[in-house]
């Protein structure tokens, strides 16, 4: 017997990125703001995105993606407020992968979206870890987690662009230490913009809606520089 | 536990870039692995899925070796590189937060230890 080593150097989400590249590609020629909400089950990423609806009528025109293990509960919720959203299962996976959020992004009039809004399956490790062709991942954490939960999900926190703590107005009957949370995204990643949001009471939401909207403008006038 | 997810990723890498070797080796001994610190893999969970996930595959019975690169980064007030420790992302200089990572994302597979005729 003789051995032989094989030099290879390949990426090893290779298959997944070839997936999230065409979805890049059909964002940038469609002009689309693309998010990708990341944080734990029962965070607050569905009430969030139901409470944007209102919000975000008559800025930007958006669709839903919303990402499960199973079930369709949150396409429902959204569909009751007319919105247009696919629901993706993802099967028992704790994430998902570019190749299914590729297929349902496509099947939307994206010339008549500005916004792709996707709630990943509630995970903070998996959903970090694959791209999914999005601009930008955020980071969804509820003011009933923890505030080390920077600290305890780096990955997730390091990639994303912008995090979004929910719930704020639970804080008075709760330990959470919000100046504490703050201080520990800056120490995974400094600079990021942080916005504190209770969906519920409507209160927060106009600066993350403005946020987004300076995103998209950014990526529609990129475009027509190109 | 999202080391099954990384490793489905890694076998079917793998099985492609075993079906390329030339000649057909007789069997893969040993599939090798780099992956960044940023990725925090336990490298025994990673192991175990292997083992599940070639069980009835052409790399059965083989070896994946993991090697980790540290996490690297370069401060952008002072130009400082080096190893940070997870999960604070601070010059190891001037404590500033403001770095870029430099090393620690990466997840590639390296090489392939084949058997051949």
């Amino acid at each position: 017997m003789s051995t032989r080593e094989i030099r290879i150097y390949q990426d090893l989400m290779g298959q997944n990125e070839v997936w999230a590249r065409k979805t890049r590609d059909v964002i940038a020629q469609k002009r689309l703001f693309m998010i990708n909400l990341i944080g734990a089950p029962g965070s607050g990423k569905t009430t969030l995105v139901e409470n944007m609806v209102s919000h975000l009528a008559g800025t930007l025109r958006f669709a839903v993606l919303e990402g499960d293990v199973a079930t369709t509960r949150d396409a429902e919720r959204l569909d009751a407020l007319n919105v247009r959203v696919s629901q993706l299962l993802s099967g028992g996976a704790c994430h998902l992968e570019a190749k299914l959020v590729h297929a349902a992004l496509i099947d939307f009039a994206l010339d008549e979206l500005d916004l792709i809004i996707v709630e990943n399956v509630g995970n903070m490790v998996c959903p970090a870890e694959f791209d999914i062709g999005e601009h930008a991942k955020i980071a969804v954490l509820s003011v009933t987690e923890g505030e080390d939960k920077p600290l305890k999900y780096p990955l997730l926190f390091r990639e994303a662009k912008a995090v979004v703590i929910t719930k704020l107005d639970l804080l008075p009957h709760l330990t959470f230490d919000l100046q504490a949370c703050r201080d520990n995204i800056r120490k995974v990643n400094a600079g990021i913009p942080v916005f504190e949001v209770a969906a519920k009471r409507n209160e927060g939401i106009d600066a993350w809606i403005k946020w987004l909207a300076t995103q998209r403008r950014a990526v529609a006038e990129s475009a027509t520089v190109t | 536990m999202h080391e099954f997810a990384i490793c489905q990723n890694i076998v079917a890498a793998a099985e492609v870039e075993y079906a390329r070797v030339s000649p057909p080796p007789r069997r893969l001994l040993r599939l090798r692995v780099v992956a960044g610190g940023l990725h925090q893999i336990v490298p025994e969970y990673l192991t175990q899925a292997y083992v599940v996930l070639t069980s009835d595959s052409p790399l059965a019975g083989s070896a994946l070796e993991l090697a980790i690169l540290p996490v690297k980064a370069q401060c952008r007030r002072c130009a400082w590189t080096g190893q940070i420790e997870l999960p604070i992302f601070q010059c190891g200089a001037c404590d500033s937060f403001e770095v870029d990572v430099i090393q620690g994302k990466e997840l590639r597979l390296e090489s392939l230890e084949v058997d051949t005729p």
